[in-house]
């Protein structure tokens, strides 16, 4: 789910650029804020590297198997470091495996980053909300983070994708493109839901710091 | 672990584009990169197509690395596009079994792709010409938040690491029966994951103090190459400025006509 390179054009790049730019420095800023800025900088570097490769492991699902995106948790787990972390991680990804690219980095940090922090605050409030019982709260507050986060991403992908095509496609194939698309990932972005309650149920249980509050 | 691993065979050569200096590249292959994407005409496919074969013949590099560079994005790319030529336009070219190819469709197949392959190349030129590190320098001594740049190099330093932790991670639950049936069993892939978190999260309190002790976060740590430089790289970066200036007036040109 990764704009690849030429997909896009140039003013759609630079958009990209410019707007991860601005998050990039709005994330930066918080962060230069806390008493030691580069405490931090170890602890979301390995965060960034373990979370890169556990969206490499392959869940099998028959005949076929997926990866994970797992940028609601991202959210979640690094707060303010999240978006630079997914704005890395992406540039790994397109250096490494040729996934996404280097003229669409902006646009595709955009796509996974800003879902990322719309999800840190949805389960700040949603375990809030359920904080009469922790453990249902935490796993309802993570399958929300978890799967509105990949569902926001799919839908500013195929919004992105569609609307850029240089060929002038009729409006209606257009909006069947946008919802076949969008379709084809709600069994995916169930499965991301229930792996993020998962993955953030066991933390809790194994590393409950792992899960307070980012400042 | 792909590309980056593999480029670093090659960064060692002696082309001109490796003696480039890394900011000029930098600078020059990212203006480059923008003509690219910014090319909506088919006429301009042939000089952007040749652009990217001057320079990769300056690289000096194989051509099997660029292939294998294009392969696997190559095939995800087409299967988002691929139906273009049969939903996209209104010429008809072609009709039959109730299939239509459409000039346009086909035509913006034909621009996707010739932009696809020039914008990889380029950056498989970029990484494969210049070491991680150095790019880094540059990306710093450019402007980029050293707090940013010390993340990224740590998140390389660390990735073939951990990457090596979930392979015998893995191994360790297949040696258990895990994978034997074709079930979907999320609880011990969930628990995978979360151990590898966990053990990174444990690890970097470990690197924080070791690098607190080699003294991280009290001097400035990279250079900024101040050092006198050929004038070729400046001749180098004016041309290739040129060329994506050239790529995107004719562009204009041609939408006007």
């Amino acid at each position: 789910m990764h704009i690849a390179d030429g997909m896009v054009s140039a003013p759609v790049c630079l958009a990209g650029y410019g707007l991860t730019g601005l998050m990039t420095w709005l994330s930066l800023k918080q962060i230069h804020r806390t008493s030691e800025p580069t405490q931090g900088v170890p602890k979301a570097a390995l965060l960034t590297s373990a979370f890169f490769v556990a969206s490499l492991i392959h869940i099998p699902v028959p005949p076929a198997s997926v990866h994970l995106v797992l940028n609601g948790l991202m959210g979640v787990v690094l707060g303010d470091y999240a978006f630079p972390a997914v704005l890395i991680g992406l540039f790994f990804q397109a250096v490494m495996f040729g996934h996404g690219g280097l003229s669409t980095l902006g646009i595709n940090a955009v796509i996974m980053g800003l879902p990322a922090l719309i999800a840190a605050q949805i389960f700040r409030r949603g375990r809030w909300l359920l904080r009469r019982t922790p453990r249902w709260g935490l796993g309802c507050a993570a399958f929300g983070a978890g799967a509105i986060a990949l569902a926001l991403s799919v839908v500013l992908f195929s919004s992105i994708v569609i609307m850029n095509l240089p060929a002038n496609l009729d409006a209606t194939v257009e909006r069947a493109a946008i919802l076949t698309l969008g379709v084809a990932h709600i069994p995916l972005i169930f499965l991301e839901g229930i792996f993020t309650a998962l993955l953030a149920l066991f933390l809790d249980r194994v590393k409950p710091e792992l899960l307070k509050e980012q400042t | 672990m792909g590309l980056l691993s593999q480029a670093d065979i090659y960064v060692r050569r002696s082309s001109p584009l490796h003696r480039w200096e890394p900011r000029y590249k930098l600078m020059g292959f990212f203006a480059l990169m923008l003509a690219f994407a910014n090319v909506r005409d088919w006429r301009l496919i042939l000089p952007m197509l040749a652009t990217i074969t001057a320079l990769y013949r300056l690289a000096h590099l194989p051509l099997s690395i660029l292939w294998q560079r294009l392969r696997y994005p190559g095939l995800i790319l087409l299967g988002l596009v691929v139906a273009l030529p049969f939903v996209a336009g209104e010429t008809i070219l072609w009709q039959g079994g109730g299939l239509t190819l459409r000039q346009e469709g086909c035509l913006a197949l034909l621009l996707i792709s010739a932009r696809f392959i020039s914008i990889m190349t380029l950056g498989l030129l970029l990484l494969a010409t210049t070491p991680f590190v150095t790019l880094m320098r540059s990306l710093r001594s450019l402007g980029l938040p050293s707090l940013f740049v010390d993340m990224t190099l740590l998140t390389y330093r660390y990735l073939f690491d951990l990457g090596e932790t979930l392979h015998t991670m893995q191994t360790a639950l297949r040696l258990r029966g895990f994978g034997q049936q074709q079930r979907l069993r999320l609880g011990p892939l969930a628990a995978l994951a979360g151990s590898l978190l966990i053990r990174s999260y444990e690890q970097s309190e470990q690197v924080y103090r070791a690098m607190r002790l080699r003294g991280y976060g009290s001097a400035q740590r990279f250079s900024t190459g101040t050092e006198r430089r050929s004038p070729w790289h400046r001749v180098g970066f004016i041309a290739i400025l040129l060329t994506a200036l050239g790529l995107l007036s004719a562009n204009f040109w041609l939408s006007e006509l």
